[in-house]
């Protein structure tokens, strides 16, 4: 083993821990890893809205009205949540962030289901 | 040039390559990481590259997929096209190294070989699967190449220092 042989498996095993401890950064450090995940945003049965997540740019809202009046949804970098909803039980808005396809937020007084869509993560890579 | 020799040890470098690749197949590795081996059959790749450089790893790289995938019947699959692209990128990668820096032993080498193979292959991945989610299995694939590397780059190194004290070692490069 050299000294360079050293520093080399050092910089691995820190760019792997590095990635592991921040999801966020894998992100940024390899792009490609970001998939394209959209949110469906469905409201008294018909699509209303499709929204974008893999946008990187700051929040921004959205208000879908729905049977109970206007729900108001925030959408961040890769994940979507109900900020306020005129619905009774709030329940929409306690679930907080969904950010993995598949995932759903569902307001049944106003009618209003948010589900994320896109590529499902893996479950093994095969050589 | 041609030579009789090289081609005979080149000809030698694929059949255990192939076998190597074979066998491993055979094994998985008892570890909750899917995919992830310890690259016996790189020690050949880079044996080749030591001997004869670049091209000579390509060919026996090229040509030991191309047999083992055949053998173990996943030719053209999925499966055979991750080996194709891990082997051909975790050779360039040495033949790189070997070729342009002198700060690393074969050790070192191995262990980029390793590294180079996994990133090949999840590139090869994304593409099959039109998805980039396979990237977020990299840190595990990262730090499985480590002492996978470390492994394989001792076995070779072992190797070399037995073929140098034997006096077999200049023999074999020797055109």
């Amino acid at each position: 083993m050299t000294r360079g042989d050293k520093y080399l498996a050092a910089g691995i095993l820190l760019v792997a821990i590095f990635a592991l401890a921040f999801p966020r950064l894998q992100s940024s450090l390899f792009p490609m890893a970001t998939s394209s995940a959209r949110a469906v945003i469905k409201a008294r049965g018909k699509i209303v809205r499709e929204v974008d997540l893999s946008d990187r740019g700051g929040r921004s809202t959205l208000v879908v009205n729905g049977r109970v009046g206007p729900s108001t949804l925030e959408v961040e970098w890769k994940r979507i949540r109900m900020k306020e909803a005129n619905c009774p039980d709030k329940i929409c808005v306690k679930q907080g962030w969904i950010e993995k396809p598949g995932d759903s937020i569902v307001c049944i007084p106003g009618e209003i289901l948010v589900r994320i869509e896109g590529a499902a993560p893996v479950d093994a890579v095969t050589r | 040039m041609f030579s009789t020799r090289r081609l005979v040890f080149l000809s030698l470098l694929v059949a255990l390559g192939t076998v190597l690749h074979v066998v491993e197949g055979m094994f998985p590795i008892p570890l909750p990481l899917p995919g992830v081996k310890l690259g016996l059959a790189n020690i050949v790749t880079l044996f080749a590259i030591y001997l004869y450089g670049l091209r000579a790893g390509l060919a026996v790289a090229t040509a030991r997929v191309l047999l083992g995938s055949l053998i173990g019947g996943v030719f053209l699959s999925p499966a055979f096209l991750l080996a194709f692209s891990g082997a051909i990128a975790s050779t360039l990668v040495m033949a790189l190294l070997f070729k342009h820096t002198s700060c690393f032993s074969v050790i070192g080498i191995s262990m980029a070989g390793a590294i180079g193979h996994n990133m090949g292959q999840l590139l090869a991945a994304s593409l099959i699967l039109r998805s980039s989610a396979v990237f977020y299995y990299l840190p595990f694939l990262l730090l499985a190449g480590i002492p996978t590397g470390l492994f394989t780059g001792y076995i070779l190194m072992t190797l070399l220092d037995r073929l140098e004290k034997a006096d077999i070692l200049s023999g074999m490069i020797r055109e």
